[in-house]
C-alpha cells in the first residue's frame, strides 16, 4: 500500500463525482456527486495522515464530515423548499434567475 | 492481507460511486451511493484509520444518504421526468473529470513516496489532538452544526 494507491482512488472518485456535477441534471444526483468529492478528499487526508505518522489529517477529516452533513441538512431543505414551489427537482427548471 | 482487501473495497467504492452517478433512477442511486460509502469505510478500516472508518459508516452512511432517503420519500418521483442530457455537457463532462484524474495522477506519481506504515489510530489516538490541540476548531464546528440545524429547519418549514 503506498501513497499512490490513494492517489489512484481519490482521483477516480473526484472525477467520477466531477462527472456527475456537470452532466447531471437533477438536484439529488448532484447532492449525490457532491458527497462523493468531499469523500475523494477524505481519502487523501487519511492517506496522508498514515503516510506522515500524526493524526492531524485525521483530525480534519471530521471537520469534513460535520461541514458536509451541514451542507447537506441545508441543501435539502432549500431542495424540498423549491420543490413544494416548482413541482419539479430538475435544475433546468430553475431558470427564473436567469436573465 | 490488507493490501488485497483495500483493492477490493477501493474498487468497489469507485464501482458504487460510478452506478450511483450514472443510474436514472435516483434511489436505486442513493442506495449505490450508501455502498460505495460503506465500502470506503472499509478502505479507511484496511489503512489503518478505524475510528474515521466507523464514523464514515455512522455519518455518511447512517445520517447523510438516509436523509437524501427520506427527502425523497417526500416527493413523487413520478413527477421527475427523463432527464436529458446534452452531448455537449456529456463531452465536458468527460474531458474536465479526466484532465483532472489524470494531473492528479501525475501529481501522485511525482510525489516522493514511501510506503503506508500498519500503525491503527483508534478513538484514544484521535481524541488527544482532537481535544487539546484542535478544540477551538472543533467548538466552532458545534456552533456550525447549531446553524444548519437551524437555518434547515426556518427554510424548509411550511409556511402557514
Amino acid at each position: 500500500m503506498t501513497p499512490f494507491d490513494f492517489f489512484v482512488l481519490s482521483g477516480l472518485l473526484f472525477a467520477v463525482g466531477l462527472f456527475g456535477v456537470i452532466v447531471r441534471r437533477n438536484v439529488i444526483s448532484l447532492f449525490f456527486s457532491l458527497e462523493l468529492l468531499l469523500n475523494s478528499a477524505n481519502v487523501l487526508l487519511v492517506g496522508f495522515s498514515k503516510l506522515h505518522g500524526n493524526l492531524f489529517g485525521e483530525v480534519f477529516v471530521f471537520f469534513v464530515l460535520a461541514v458536509a452533513a451541514a451542507e447537506a441538512a441545508v441543501g435539502l431543505a432549500i431542495v424540498v423548499a423549491l420543490y413544494r414551489y416548482r413541482k419539479s427537482v430538475n435544475t433546468e427548471d430553475f431558470s427564473i434567475l436567469r436573465w | 492481507m490488507r493490501e488485497v482487501f483495500f483493492y477490493l473495497f477501493a474498487f468497489l467504492s469507485v464501482a458504487f460511486a460510478l452506478v450511483s452517478v450514472t443510474h436514472r433512477n435516483v434511489i436505486k442511486g442513493g442506495l449505490s451511493l450508501l455502498a460505495s460509502f460503506i465500502a470506503l469505510g472499509a478502505v479507511y478500516f484496511t489503512a489503518g484509520a478505524e475510528f474515521i472508518g466507523i464514523v464514515q459508516v455512522i455519518v455518511y452512511g447512517g445520517a447523510i444518504v438516509v436523509l437524501y432517503l427520506f427527502a425523497l420519500m417526500t416527493m413523487d418521483l413520478k413527477s421527475f421526468g427523463k432527464e436529458l442530457l446534452r452531448t455537449v455537457s456529456l463531452a465536458a463532462g468527460g474531458a474536465i473529470s479526466l484532465f483532472l484524474l489524470f494531473s492528479v495522477l501525475y501529481a501522485g506519481y511525482r510525489f516522493y513516496g514511501g510506503s503506508i506504515p500498519a500503525a491503527v489510530s483508534g478513538a484514544k489516538e484521535l481524541a488527544l489532538p482532537l481535544f487539546y490541540r484542535f478544540l477551538l476548531p472543533f467548538e466552532v464546528v458545534s456552533v456550525l452544526l447549531l446553524v444548519a440545524t437551524v437555518g434547515a429547519v426556518a427554510v424548509g418549514r411550511r409556511e402557514e
